[in-house]
């Protein structure tokens, strides 16, 4: 309805009036060689930086953080720029669109071939910390663990698929994130679980990524459970 | 000002406080946070004709002077309600308020006032007194204990830096009414006032305005000056002078042009919006404010960028209808119902709003008249289907005790249409044509 605001606008805006944001970690030679091309081609950025409006006259990078540092090596007074709203999931989305931002998979309700491609890209990227990962076997036993109750990764160091605590895991932080569900009531109320046997018992512990259960009796794990 | 004790009164105000206690617990350290010490404050002022305001207030100039004791020149006016009296922005209650304040502002004794303040403690909303025009200088406010400090100085700010001009936007959405004429000549009648006036050719497709006073170009050109923000285009060199005579004292006097150029005429309007946002021409003018007392902006028929840009810039929008063009006045209700409310969201600060509309150059017979009311009732008619009540801004004299259906009409004269062809405003050369343009500034614009 209200055309009077710039959203959505391509609009050549002063440097001075737009904030980096974050900046980019692009190595020095990228954005200075990147500049000289610019410039001698003109210094028009065609693909443009994106940004959101925080003020009258006042924004910030929320993507291609790179042109915007390209654009600053290179002295340009004026910077071709798109306005996207400012919405917290718009500046996400934009930062995923623009590469600079890993985007990550729900690994609580991922399928199996979402997990497959997730731990691909992660054990051939270069420099990886899980070069020593078996692609599938990892895959299979993340996909078959019960992983729609967990509340952490950790889990997966206990499935005896090489991905071990630390740098292997955290390694992992960078494609899932999780969105638990919450435990099925009925296996929380005691008079329930009495009726499990040890052994059931055992699973449900181990299920919800419960340590130390394997020495304790009935009525402990009851306890421990409910 | 002691923050502290402003929040902490705010916490401690009984919900329900009525008008004295609001009084007692609030109000003195609200004037003291607008910078108002005990001797510049009059309870209970009398305004001459409208009975008593519950403040007023003037700071005093030295100390031979204290406004309690003199009384004179007021500078600002605050009406004060109770809490449990609704505030609250298009409330009967708000409504009865501004009506009000408006009259009180208008009185005899607060003819120096520049300020109006409503408010209960729960909102607040200050009005800026130009003349005759009141119009709103920040949109009516929710106060809490947080944002209250916030308030208190943007008030104070405000009321400290009183902008001198009022910008009006002469706009509407049908062509042909006579925008650019109206404008030329308000120029004139208030230059030869002693006003000091600035007007803008914001029309670059038609650059009527530009054209019929032979204003040439500026060294620099009006599109430059937009689109620079780092101080190389100077305003004196963008601004055109036009001299005009007083034909019995023969002084001479000056109105300031803003010449159009080509350059924002044939730039397609998705390009200039690439370098030129919708509030550009008002960050624009905010720097001329101070050195006139009228900004004049004759934009072009349309809802695009220039029209909306003149609208955004204005302070208040006048537009001129013609009762014989259903056209113009259906346009009238659109500019005030659609388009300026879409302008005062975006500006968040309550500004700008419509003046009524008037008749503007055609000989109007009573047949002509019922036929032109009738319109207006329909058109008013399906304001209130849509719940905007639009008699103000075509009965500005309407009240339910009074139904009094008076429009404005500046009279059909030949003199005005054919002095396009002498490059010379009716208003300058014609006395009749100069007194019809005086009573329309005196009903809008001079107190």
């Amino acid at each position: 309805m209200n055309n009077l605001g710039d959203v959505g606008n391509l609009m050549h805006l002063y440097m001075h009036e737009i904030n980096p944001g974050k900046g980019t970690d692009s190595p020095e030679f990228l954005i200075a060689a990147t500049a000289k091309i610019l410039k001698e081609s003109g210094g028009r950025n065609w693909v443009p930086v994106i940004i959101k409006e925080t003020g009258e006259d006042e924004y910030e990078v929320i993507g291609n953080s790179f042109i915007y540092a390209v654009a600053e090596e290179a002295g340009l007074e004026k910077i071709w720029c798109i306005i996207a709203d400012s919405k917290d999931t718009t500046v996400e989305l934009t930062q995923v669109l623009c590469g600079e931002v890993t985007p990550k998979i729900n690994l609580s309700s991922a399928t199996r071939d979402e997990i497959k491609t997730a731990l691909q890209y992660l054990i051939e990227k270069p420099g990886t910390e899980l070069k020593s990962v078996k692609l599938l076997v990892a895959t299979d036993r993340i996909d078959e663990a019960p992983r729609q109750y967990w509340k952490t990764l950790e889990p997966i160091t206990k499935l005896g698929c090489g991905i071990t605590k630390g740098k292997k895991l955290n390694a992992l932080k960078e494609v899932f994130y999780l969105a638990p569900q919450p435990m099925p009531e009925v296996s929380k109320e005691p008079i329930n679980l009495k009726t499990l046997t040890v052994g059931e018992l055992r699973t449900i512990a181990k299920k919800r990524g419960i340590t130390g259960y394997s020495k304790k009796k009935k009525d402990e794990l009851v306890k421990l459970l409910s | 000002m002691n923050e502290q004790t402003l929040k902490k009164v705010l916490i401690n105000l009984p919900k329900n406080a009525p008008q004295a206690i609001v009084n007692q617990l609030f109000v003195p350290d609200f004037l003291t946070a607008l910078g108002f010490n005990l001797m510049e404050r009059v309870p209970e002022y009398n305004t001459g004709d409208c009975g008593t305001v519950d403040y007023a207030l003037r700071h005093n100039i030295d100390d031979e002077d204290t406004f309690l004791s003199t009384q004179s020149n007021p500078y600002v006016l605050l009406e004060l309600k109770s809490r449990d009296c609704n505030l609250s922005q298009g409330s009967a209650q708000y409504k009865s308020t501004v009506e009000q304040l408006k009259r009180y502002l208008m009185s005899s004794n607060c003819k120096t006032v520049q300020w109006g303040i409503i408010t209960n403690s729960e909102h607040i909303q200050l009005f800026r007194k130009h003349g005759k025009v009141i119009y709103p200088a920040t949109p009516c406010l929710d106060i809490t204990p947080d944002n209250f400090i916030e308030i208190v100085k943007n008030v104070r700010n405000k009321i400290e830096n009183p902008p001198k001009a009022l910008t009006v936007a002469i706009y509407n959405n049908k062509g042909g009414v006579g925008k650019t004429t109206t404008t030329v000549n308000l120029a004139a009648v208030l230059t030869l006032k002693g006003k000091k006036v600035l007007i803008i050719d914001f029309d670059p497709n038609q650059r009527d305005l530009t054209n019929s006073l032979q204003i040439k170009q500026g060294t620099e050109t009006l599109y430059s000056y937009l689109e620079d923000k780092n101080n190389k285009v100077q305003s004196i060199n963008v601004i055109r002078p036009f001299v005009i005579k007083n034909k019995t004292t023969g002084q001479i006097y000056q109105i300031d042009v803003i010449p159009v150029d080509e350059k924002l005429a044939i730039q397609h309007e998705d390009k200039l919006r690439q370098n030129l946002s919708i509030r550009r021409l008002y960050q624009v003018l905010k720097h001329l404010k101070n050195e006139y007392d009228y900004i004049l902006i004759d934009s072009p028929p349309n809802w695009r960028f220039f029209s909306q840009s003149a609208v955004y810039a204005s302070d208040v929008v006048l537009i001129p209808t013609k009762h014989n063009n259903i056209f113009s006045l259906e346009n009238a209700a659109i500019a005030i119902k659609d388009f300026i409310p879409q302008v005062q969201q975006e500006r968040k600060d309550g500004g700008p709003i419509a003046l009524p509309i008037f008749f503007n150059g055609e000989s109007i017979t009573d047949a002509g008249r019922k036929t032109a009311h009738k319109a207006i009732q329909d058109i008013i008619k399906q304001g209130v289907e849509t719940q905007f009540n639009l008699v103000s801004y075509f009965y500005p004299h309407y009240t339910k005790a009074n139904p009094n259906f008076h429009i404005f009409v500046l009279p059909s004269y030949a003199h005005i249409a054919n002095a396009a062809f002498s490059r010379v405003p009716a208003a300058c050369k014609d006395r009749t044509a100069h007194n019809y343009y005086l009573q329309l500034a005196k009903e809008y614009f001079l107190q």
